[in-house]
């Protein structure tokens, strides 16, 4: 008993430090923190207690709405985008290929580089002018419409006339005289799998090109401003929302700060990468011989079996997205009004700029509540999608 | 037995950091540094080590260090160690909270209010009066700028004046389409209504409507768009400190700037700016020569002589509006306070004091500057790098020239007037109402939308600035009046 109780008295010593860590540096201030948010408490003063006064304050503060607004609205394009982005780059780095290893490293390589050299780095691939984005943007913009304007008068779609030449007739007569061919050719072909594949492959290319160009002209014709935008975007010094009929979309300075954010996804992807090197390889086997497809494997067995990722990816994420500052302070400072000012940046403003510790402590314990209540709605709406296979 | 041989190892580990730790010397302002200090070698342990901490880089802190390193060759009892701090108002005040501050601190004007309200520096009146340093030594503005509720409690060190910057080269090349027009390309506009017409004269466009040069850009450089309103006979706060943003004068400048910018598209002026280089660089957009006239400081010609010295530019007053009397600029400056609970007060008060009758001259000529003092003395002015000293000069001791108003919100009310530019600037004029208007009559309406958005947007910052001011005033009553 003696000796249990000597290894317990061991153990805590040697934890004591990393005790004493988190009560001096997280567990004190954070206690401080919800006794400042009652408080008015100019940095070099006293505090003084005002009960709740910051809260009330807090509830009709337009600039802080403006703030959450922006952090949620950039949770709910860039989370979604990111983690459907990181779970295909995962499928693809899983795929025994030449050169797997390199692959892996090159996409992790970026989550190493400091989040400040890393945003130095996008103002200059942003630059609307100079910037590789723009330039990359602007050739395949330009290819497209020139493409498109073969079948359609893009200015006269822009202006609501009618657009539409005879040689539309083409993009669908082209693609379905393929389908015909390839239905015709199939048991032709059927002892010549590389010439059916080649003749599927070109069915599809040539079906996609059709949609795509009508998919073009269709948005000349009903987003005239985006499409015309589309060709050099101002990204981080334009407030405007895109796609601008949407009053509530994010800004094309936002879009910006979503782009970047996915710069650095590889990191998600190594995570999604070792649990799909953990999926028992018998049941893709079994769902071969039941003659699955690709797709069906992606949904039916990767997606389930790596769910328990998925959600403590996007669970990371939310977090992640409530502490979003660097970025948008070194490329915007929050602009173009307030565009991009994230709720992480309303609270420096607040403690550093206006020196109003007390509010601050408040606007961070309000976050501090959204984000348990969007962690506890993450969990509740997946908790029966998600599959543990230890369960 | 093996376990405790590890433990007694970890042990003896920690003690052994623990002891070297104890033992190493921890490095101190006074530590000498043979190649740094040689020529100090004989007075440097009776001398006092002051701890300076300031702002500048590059070659403003070789000026600084040129001051300072004057200063402690001048007397044997004082050194002053330059450290070049950034964000130096941040890190001072975290100083002054834990009680340990610098001896003396480099701020800027804007820090001034939260510091002394704070109780964070030392009032400097009483060792003015005994050092015998009196108002009239300095040019009014320039000494508010450090007083708060009538008390000096920061000095100025390096300033800040505004003009117009003019390229003469394009003034010439458009010579006779400026005579054309009835303007003389030999000088600078002199009213904001004549700005705007040698403006429209030394425009250039790409085929696409782009601009390819601006014969004047307010969003260039940008950085004084809080302060437009005071060229229209404007004003930030009235006599008796209440908020005054939708003054009319600033009305009238909010609604001349969103001229420019439904006159020649947002768009296009955003692609036409997207192609600027920043604003040390040869790429800048006046030295590069995108824009012909442009409102800069009096540390602009420095920087416009180091990337493209062979520019032939001209410095004037900035233009007012008409029927508003100038000349007139936005006065700032940089600030040398003490903070309280510094371990050198007294030295450091005879550093300041120095800069204020020496240093404060050395400072500017190396930085190309005016001075804050009304005198400056004899030698100040012999080959003085800014050769367009005189004008800043001018402006400096001009009745109409003016300080940002030092006051509990000050910062909140400069980001919210600059919010309020972002606003107006991008607002997009509905176009309803401009259905079946063509020409004059659709301009006139054009300009009585964006007026009327103009008059409710700053009607909306008074109001909510002049809250933020009321609650602050009454919860700094309730503040206990010693410093923490």
């Amino acid at each position: 008993m003696a000796g249990m109780r000597r290894q317990t008295a061991i153990g805590y010593a040697f934890i004591a430090p990393w005790l004493v860590a988190l009560a001096v540096f997280i567990g004190y201030p954070f206690l401080a923190g919800f006794y400042f948010s009652f408080c008015d408490f100019p940095p070099l003063r006293t505090p003084v207690f005002i009960g709740l006064d910051n809260y009330h304050e807090l509830a009709t503060d337009a600039l802080f709405q403006r703030s959450m607004g922006v952090t949620l609205l950039y949770a709910a394009v860039a989370i979604p985008i990111g983690v459907a982005l990181a779970i295909t780059l995962a499928m693809l780095l899983a795929a025994r290929i030449r050169g797997q290893a390199f692959y892996r490293v090159v996409f992790y390589i970026p989550h190493l580089v400091p989040t400040v050299v890393v945003a130095i780095l996008w103002l200059w691939i942003f630059n609307p002018k100079y910037g590789l984005l723009n330039l990359i943007l602007a050739a395949g913009v330009n290819a497209a419409d020139g493409w498109t304007a073969r079948f359609f008068n893009l200015e006269a779609a822009a202006s609501g006339g009618d657009f539409a030449s005879a040689r539309v007739c083409l993009l669908v007569a082209v693609p379905l005289a393929a389908v015909a061919a390839m239905r015709l050719a199939r048991t032709a072909l059927a002892r010549r799998p590389h010439l059916r594949r080649l003749l599927a492959a070109t069915t599809a290319a040539l079906l996609v090109l059709a949609a795509g160009t009508v998919l073009n002209a269709v948005l000349h014709r009903v987003a005239p401003v985006d499409m015309q935008k589309l060709h050099s975007p101002g990204w981080l010094s334009d407030g405007s929302p895109f796609p601008s009929a949407v009053s509530f979309a994010p800004s094309w300075a936002l879009w910006a700060l979503i782009v970047m954010s996915l710069w650095g996804v590889g990191q998600m992807a190594i995570i999604y990468l070792a649990k799909l090197q953990d999926v028992p390889a018998d049941l893709y086997e079994a769902a071969d011989i039941d003659g699955a497809t690709w797709w069906q494997k992606s949904l039916h067995i990767t997606l389930p079996m790596i769910s328990p990722v998925i959600l403590f990816n996007v669970v990371m994420a939310i977090i992640g997205t409530f502490q979003v500052f660097t970025e948008p302070y070194i490329m915007t400072g929050g602009g173009p009004e307030d565009k991009t000012r994230f709720v992480a940046m309303f609270v420096y403003d607040q403690a550093f700029m206006y020196q109003r510790v007390g509010y601050a402590s408040a606007v961070a314990w309000v976050l501090f509540l959204v984000i348990v209540v969007l962690t506890v709605l993450a969990f509740s709406l997946f908790q029966k999608r998600v599959y543990y296979a230890g369960r | 037995m093996r376990l405790r041989g590890v433990h007694f190892g970890l042990a003896a580990l920690a003690a052994a950091v623990a002891l070297v730790a104890w033992l190493e010397p921890k490095p101190a302002l006074k530590d000498f540094d043979p190649a740094r200090h040689a020529d100090f070698k004989d007075t440097w342990d009776r001398r006092v080590h002051l701890a300076y901490w300031e702002k500048w880089g590059s070659f403003e802190a070789d000026a600084c260090e040129a001051m300072i390193d004057a200063f402690n060759r001048s007397q044997d009892g004082i050194f002053v160690h330059y450290l070049q701090t950034s964000q130096v108002d941040r890190k001072a005040m975290l100083a002054a909270i834990g009680r340990d501050p610098p001896d003396i601190a480099g701020l800027w004007s804007n820090n001034v209010v939260p510091f002394a309200t704070g109780g964070a520096l030392e009032p400097l009146d009483g060792l003015m009066r005994e050092s015998g340093l009196t108002r009239d030594y300095y040019i009014e503005n320039y000494l508010k700028v450090g007083e708060v509720n009538g008390r000096v409690y920061a000095l100025p060190s390096a300033v800040m004046t505004l003009a117009l910057f003019y390229n003469k080269e394009h003034f010439r090349q458009k010579a006779p389409q400026l005579r054309q027009a009835g303007l003389d390309p030999d000088r600078a506009p002199a009213t904001i209504e004549e700005l705007d017409r040698y403006a429209e004269v030394l425009n250039e466009f790409e085929p696409d409507g782009t601009p390819r040069i601006m014969g004047f850009l307010p969003t260039e450089p940008g950085w004084f768009n809080h302060v437009w309103g005071y060229f229209f006979g404007g004003q930030l706060v009235d006599a008796n400190g209440r908020i005054t943003a939708d003054s009319p004068g600033n009305i009238r400048a909010y609604t001349w700037l969103k001229r420019y910018a439904e006159k020649y598209g947002r768009e296009k002026l955003l692609r036409f700016q997207s192609g600027f280089g920043t604003f040390d660089s040869p790429f800048n957009a006046f030295i590069e020569g995108k824009v012909s006239m442009e409102m800069q400081g009096v540390w602009f010609p420095m920087f416009i002589r180091r990337h493209r010295p062979q520019l032939e530019f001209g410095v004037a007053p900035f233009p007012c509006a008409e029927g508003v009397p100038g000349p007139r600029s936005l006065m700032e400056c940089d600030v040398l306070a003490i903070p309280r609970g510094c371990k050198h007060p007294r030295e450091a008060w005879t550093f300041v004091l120095w800069v204020q009758r020496e240093g404060m001259a050395i400072l500017g000529r190396l930085q190309g500057k005016n001075l804050a003092i009304h005198r400056p003395p004899p030698w100040f002015h012999q080959g003085h790098p800014n050769l367009e000293l005189a004008v800043f000069e001018q402006l400096a001791e001009a009745q109409h020239s003016f300080i940002y108003p030092q006051m509990l919100v000050g910062q909140e009310y400069r980001d919210e007037m600059i919010r309020t530019f972002e606003h107006i600037w991008n607002w997009p004029v509905p176009e309803e109402p401009l259905a079946g208007l063509s020409g004059a009559e659709r301009q006139a309406r054009i300009d009585a939308l964006c007026r009327a958005e103009v008059e409710r947007t700053l009607r909306a910052v008074r109001e909510n600035i002049q809250q933020k001011l009321d609650d602050k005033t009454a919860r700094a009553r309730l503040q206990p009046q010693e410093a923490p």
